[in-house]
């Protein structure tokens, strides 16, 4: 059985792939979108997953733990702090792109990319 | 031992997303996704992170792609 | 007086705030712009240089009762010097790039307000915000902490795209952002590799670990993280392969909105650029990469120019090849090459802003943009004419004016360096451009006016020439006394190598 920490770090990476699959070769627009957004949460979950740590505790300094007990058992907190951010800057670029999408869908009457992003403007 | 099962869920959660004909069903297991990263926060030592993603993967995403299907159209062409 | 640092990207985020809450009063928003477009100039020039640690955390090597209270393992290793919250670095470098910037910002502000008679709030709003986003990603000695401001600058670029009124602005904004959307994550995932490897990321924090051998910066997983960080910065900067979609970005915005994307380019171009060279100058052929890929970006973006026919696109094409200039800079990693990347820098804000807002003023005379339905505006207006030729000679680098001083110095230490061939190229792409600059400035400006051509607004607005004029003695002043900013260029480039 490979351990919690190495299998996050893999589903992360399949997150991150199996998003870029999608943003590259599916010809639907909102699908493309939704596998930029799976690209973006593998990102996030791959630094969670470094954060871990084996039989660890949560980073929250309780009473009645001693900071050298603490330091030593505990998950890194800083990423967490950071996905936290980068959580909210995923969702709002995806909203920014499904606006943006719709009043596509309203120009064209498409939701297919190569009918939308076609090459009538080069 | 249930951590391996929700990766494998989201996993396959996320694939089956891509390979649906109907959005709206693509929009919900996106849902289902979102939530199960959610979860694993949780078991990564996470928690406070786990309640942001839990809000926005498991219901301001999905309902903001079901807000843009609606607005759009439901079925997407053959990919 | 530090406490003036943070100031440089809140006053732009609460204005952008404000003017978005006063969206329907149009003379507020006039003002209310105007005012604080004015007042960011002075911020940078009146703050002193220095580090504001946010919410007051100082390494602990500068808190002395913190630091005796804690177990020796912490106060006698190198976690003691580890930067604890975000730091805001303001130096040289920082103080004239900002400077500029700003008065670059302002100068579009001040074009947008004058040629609308209604000023729209929301194109104010992210203008500011990406004025904003910039400064802290310049400022920022955090390199997560320029992931989150480069996230938003890309929104608000996006934003600027579609306040135009271009046909093909929609699906031009949705390529970007699908493009960044991949680009981002990928940032993303290099920082985590960095983080993981290292513990902080604090970019000062990183060279102190990676120059005291603390971790190997030969391991795959250190180069790993050079690859992902750098295709993040290929994408933000507008190298190969991203370099069509650059300019077709510039090309889609109103011209001022066009200008300002440019220096938000450069600026991000610097700020990522000198991270990456602090970061990875241990890493071997990391200036033969950077010089591939900015020769790669200037060839093919000066080849695609030539073939266009649309003025806006071709100044797009010639902005996006100007930036390659700045990679060869970097590459080359010499002080004296540095310190003219940093330049060259500014002088692209500069003069791609006066040569945007120039062709601008046709665009807004003619409505139209192909050179082939152009022709004999000099009799129109000749002072626009000689200001836009102006401008091509500070691209094109003749002197005395500012380009040619740059460019100078690059060749300087392209020969010096032992490169040779670099230099060569460089002036070769230099007379190439100037030949494509004089072919869209023949077709607009000297060829016979065909019979066809509509002249629909002939009164240029006077803040628009008022704008140019001001850039153009910027450019003609930074090419008679350099030293104004090389010495402070040259200054921070001697504290970073």
């Amino acid at each position: 059985m490979i351990d919690t920490q190495l299998a996050a770090l893999l589903s992360s990476g399949s997150f991150i792939i199996i998003g870029l699959y999608a943003a590259v070769f599916i010809d639907n627009i909102i699908k493309k979108i939704i596998g930029l957004s799976f690209i973006e949460e593998g990102a996030n979950m791959f630094l969670i997953a470094l954060a871990y740590r084996t039989d660890g505790v949560v980073p929250i300094f309780l009473p009645g733990m001693t900071p050298e007990w603490f330091a030593s058992n505990s998950a890194y907190p800083l990423p967490h702090a950071l996905v936290l951010t980068s959580i909210v800057i995923g969702a709002s670029t995806l909203a920014v792109m499904l606006a943006i999408a719709m009043v596509l869908y309203r120009k064209h009457g498409s939701l297919s990319a190569s009918v939308i992003l076609g090459d009538k403007h080069e | 031992m249930i951590e391996y099962v929700v990766m494998i869920v989201g996993v396959l959660g996320s694939i089956l997303a891509l390979v649906q004909r109907d959005l709206l069903k693509a929009a919900i297991l996106t849902g289902i996704t979102g939530g199960c990263i959610a979860f694993l926060f949780q078991i990564l030592l996470a928690p406070d992170v786990a309640l942001t993603q839990a809000i926005v993967g498991a219901a301001i995403v999905p309902v903001f792609l079901a807000i843009t299907i609606h607005k759009t159209k439901r079925v997407g062409e053959d990919d | 007086m530090n406490d003036l640092i943070p100031l440089m990207v809140i006053v732009p985020i609460i204005a952008a705030i404000l003017l978005n809450l006063f969206i329907k009063y149009n003379t507020t928003i006039k003002i209310l712009s105007f005012l604080v477009a004015i007042v960011l100039p002075i911020i940078p020039i009146l703050s002193n240089y220095g580090l504001h640690y946010f919410g007051g955390h100082a390494p602990l090597m500068d808190n002395g009762t913190l630091l005796n209270s804690l177990p020796s393992y912490i106060s006698d290793g190198p976690l003691s010097t580890f930067h604890i919250g975000i730091t805001y670095s303001f130096e040289s470098l920082q103080k004239i790039l900002i400077f500029f910037l700003f008065v670059v910002g302002f100068l579009c502000i001040f074009t947008t307000i004058g040629e609308r008679k209604r000023t729209p709030g929301s194109y104010m709003f992210l203008m500011l915000m990406g004025l904003a986003a910039v400064t802290a990603m310049l400022l920022s000695d955090d390199i997560f902490h320029m992931y989150i401001f480069f996230e938003i600058a890309v929104v608000a670029q996006v934003g600027i795209i579609l306040a135009s009124t271009d046909n093909q602005r929609y699906e031009i904004a949705m390529k970007y952002m699908i493009l960044g959307s991949i680009g981002g994550p990928i940032l993303l995932t290099g920082i985590g590799f960095l983080l993981g490897l290292v513990g902080s990321v604090n970019i000062t924090d990183i060279v102190y670990v990676v120059r005291n051998g603390l971790v190997n910066a030969n391991s795959p997983v250190f180069l790993f993280s050079f690859g992902l960080i750098f295709f993040g910065w290929l994408y933000s900067v507008g190298l190969p392969p991203f370099h069509t979609i650059k300019s077709a970005v510039y090309s889609k915005a109103v011209p001022s909105g066009s200008a300002l994307l440019q220096a938000l380019s450069v600026v991000i171009f610097i700020s990522l650029g000198i991270a990456i060279f602090r970061i990875y100058s241990s890493v071997p052929f990391i200036g033969v990469f950077i010089i591939f890929f900015s020769l790669c970006g200037m060839i093919l973006s000066l080849t695609m120019a030539i073939m266009e026919n649309d003025f806006k696109r071709m100044i797009g094409f010639l902005a996006v090849g100007e930036l390659g200039y700045i990679g060869l800079g970097f590459g080359l990693g010499t002080k004296l090459s540095l310190t003219a990347a940093l330049f060259q820098g500014l002088n692209e804000m500069i003069i791609t802003a006066t040569l945007f807002i120039g062709f601008g003023v046709v665009l807004y005379m003619t409505k139209t943009s192909d050179i082939t339905k152009l022709g004999g505006l000099i009799e129109k207006n000749p002072k626009i004419a000689i200001i836009v030729l102006l401008g091509g000679f500070a691209m094109a680098g003749v002197p005395p004016l500012n380009g040619f001083q740059s460019k100078l110095m690059l060749v300087q230490s392209a020969l010096s360096d032992n490169f040779p061939e670099l230099a060569v190229i460089m002036i070769l792409i230099s007379i190439v451009t100037f030949m494509t600059f004089i072919k869209a400035f023949h077709s607009v400006y000297l060829k016979p006016k065909p019979k066809n051509l509509v002249i629909e607004n002939s009164d240029v607005p006077r803040s628009s020439v008022l704008v140019m004029v001001v850039l153009i003695a910027i450019c003609i002043v930074l090419g008679v006394v350099p030293t104004l900013v090389t010495d402070g260029f040259s200054g921070f480039v001697g504290g970073l190598i």
